[in-house]
């Protein structure tokens, strides 16, 4: 059941809900169904926002039915881990749950998941595609959330001081509380016999690196062009080429303040560590928007201004005038639009060496700043030998 | 004319109603008071006033994040329910809630009764406006739709109003502002839209307006203002051509405030 670009592009909603269970029901469609996660997908193309959380979350239900794969459980956790929709968590949330075996690590993805939901939880129902339910007697993403933890069982004992203040808060309706009771209960419980994994996240972890010879060149994108915060224009391998640089992608617009605004807030963070570590002038950031139409150079300055943001001749916020398309190819970005705008998009981070090759990826999952320099510092070491 | 009057009579009695109906609005004390107003709200047997004071006290009780938290499923599905309700002003409130907090069940009906409006909740141009709470709603395309061919002046400056966060409808916004027959409003909208989507192509408008001797004293006063507070001050003070037409202008029969926007103008510019 091969799924061609274009005959995705066309589907209806109704179409795309009967493929996904086709593909949960054959044994050799799960790696077709994570495909379809990835965002710049077409057949997210030219679709809203609603349409694509419906879409995905009828993808991790379908993953629910027929077993998470570790290629697909990155999908999973990075919706635990940043997603602000009601739908989409409790889908992700349920997917977990038949993964192979309970581990611990996925103890916090859960436990922010529902940190994150649980002041805008909805009534939810999982009966059929899109369906938006009028009653509050089904599930919901925090029941799913606490359900998962209850599968979990020990393996959750990170968040058990966290839940235990919930608990005390008395904030729960009283079905949610039994949820938590039962939950608190297994996680309390014996952990002899409790299948686990400890250690890193299993298979599908979020950091790519390229040793220098597997790097793509940047001919494509060399001479397109940028403008940056003050409204300068260059090419990009003017900017990219001579010195490693750490790029973040992101748009002004976006509503999940878990993406964009806290990336771009890190971006800072990373130039505050490099100029402790004296590599300010050494390592360069960029934070290139999905949205150059929008996103023009007044924008670009007051958002990074707004998040802390060094800007200067090594360090910029910048939009593509001309070439988008072919950024996003170069670096295979994850995301999609509806007309101009950006309908769901990953966190990606790139680390580039000093020819503006794509050295080190991170995508998905939060990144941690400080691993994030180390990298940067050891592209820094390899100039000379590309 | 008559149009006019017989909209603002209606507007009045709609106000008039509204006031004489009122019900006073109970606070909820706590969480079981938040249930009963929750059927309340749902009871269609009950007077609209009271499911109205429901509706009002719940929002306001939901204000409070926290201690809400153990009804909000509930009062999504209360919001669900009667958004669907035989009575517009229930439904436009409800819609009004949802569609502020993004939920998707208010924004696929709202987008399916601009599409089809057999099915439509809201007269357009407030399914628009609830629209444009979140930019993210696949409006767009039924916004064009709509301006294209209007069901009514006020759909169309919804319309407009929901796209000026479309980059791509700045072409459309030159037009709209440059066009003489245009609703005035709607120019001060697409003026508006033009300085958010592309500040220099406003510019560019704002120079050739004002160099019209045939258009309006307003939009030539918000042109001015644009370039008074956008544009490139060097250039604009060596336009001989601009500072003549904003010198007739000044010197025209037209209101004060425009006459004063223009004096301000030429004391900046003039050398």
């Amino acid at each position: 059941m091969a799924l061609s670009s274009n005959a995705t592009r066309a589907v209806s909603e109704d179409e795309f809900a009967c493929l996904v269970d086709l593909l949960a029901a054959d044994a050799v469609g799960s790696a077709q169904l994570t495909d379809l996660l990835h965002e710049e997908h077409p057949v997210y193309d030219g679709r809203g926002t609603a349409t694509v959380i419906r879409m995905r979350g009828w993808i991790l239900l379908a993953l629910a039915r027929s077993g998470l794969s570790d290629q697909a459980l990155i999908f999973v956790l990075e919706e635990l881990d940043t997603g602000i929709d009601a739908y989409l968590v409790a889908a992700a949330a349920r997917a977990l749950r038949s993964y192979v075996q309970p581990n611990k690590t996925f103890a916090p993805f859960v436990g922010r998941a529902l940190n994150q939901i649980r002041y805008h939880d909805e009534p939810l129902s999982f009966a059929s595609y899109g369906e938006y339910t009028t009653s509050s007697t089904g599930t919901s993403a925090v029941s799913e959330l606490l359900a998962t933890l209850a599968w979990l069982g020990p393996n959750a004992r990170a968040v058990l001081p966290e839940l235990e203040r919930w608990r005390a808060e008395h904030g729960l309706s009283r079905k949610l509380r039994l949820d938590l009771d039962r939950a608190l209960q297994v996680i309390r419980g014996p952990a002899d016999g409790v299948p686990s994994c400890c250690g890193d996240l299993p298979e599908g972890r979020n950091i790519l690196i390229r040793t220098s010879t597997a790097r793509f060149d940047s001919k494509s994108i060399d001479s397109i062009v940028m403008q940056d915060q003050d409204g300068k224009l260059l090419k990009f391998a003017e900017f990219f080429s001579g010195r490693p640089s750490i790029v973040v992608f992101f748009y002004t617009r976006c509503d999940n303040p878990m993406k964009c605004s806290l990336s771009v807030a890190k971006l800072a963070r990373v130039q505050t560590l490099l100029d402790a570590q004296g590599l300010a002038r050494r390592i360069r950031t960029a934070a290139i928007t999905y949205d150059p139409q929008f996103d023009r150079a007044e924008r670009l300055r007051v958002y990074g201004k707004d998040r802390a943001v060094r800007m200067d001749e090594n360090h910029r916020m910048l939009r593509a005038v001309e070439g988008n398309h072919a950024l996003r190819e170069y670096f295979e970005l994850g995301v999609n639009f509806i007309e101009s705008l950006v309908n769901r998009h990953r966190i990606e981070l790139y680390i580039l060496d000093a020819a503006g090759r794509i050295a080190v990826s991170f995508e998905r999952l939060h990144w941690d700043e400080e691993k994030i320099v180390t990298y940067a510092v050891e592209t820094l070491k390899e100039k000379g030998r590309w | 004319m008559m149009a006019t009057k017989r909209k603002v009579a209606k507007k009045a009695s709609i106000r008039k109603q509204t006031a004489g109906a009122t019900t006073a609005v109970q606070v909820a004390k706590n969480i079981d008071d938040v249930r009963r107003q929750l059927k309340v709200l749902c009871d269609d047997s009950k007077r609209i006033e009271a499911r109205m004071a429901a509706l009002q006290s719940l929002g306001a009780a939901a204000f409070s994040v926290a201690n809400f938290e153990s009804v909000n499923t509930e009062y999504i599905a209360a919001l669900r329910q009667v958004s669907t309700d035989s009575h517009e002003q229930l439904r436009r409130r409800a819609l009004g809630i949802l569609m502020r907090n993004k939920d998707g069940f208010a924004q696929k009906k709202l987008l399916n009764g601009l599409k089809d409006p057999a099915k439509a909740l809201l007269p357009p141009e407030k399914a628009l406006q609830l629209l444009g709470n979140d930019v993210h709603a696949e409006a767009y395309s039924a916004a064009r739709a709509i301006v294209k061919k209007p069901p009514s002046q006020e759909a169309k400056r919804e319309a407009l109003r929901l796209l000026a966060a479309d980059a791509k409808s700045a072409p459309l916004f030159e037009k709209v502002l440059r066009d003489k027959k245009e609703m005035r409003e709607n120019r001060q909208i697409a003026a508006s839209a033009l300085n958010s989507l592309n500040p220099e192509k406003l510019q560019q408008q704002a120079l050739k307006i004002l160099k019209d001797k045939s258009d309006y004293a307003d939009i030539k006063a918000t042109s001015l203002t644009a370039l008074e507070q956008f544009g490139d001050d060097a250039a604009l003070g060596k336009d001989k051509a601009l500072m003549r037409s904003v010198t007739r202008f000044e010197s025209s029969k037209t209101a004060a405030k425009y006459k004063q926007t223009a004096r301000r103008f030429l004391s900046k510019h003039s050398q």
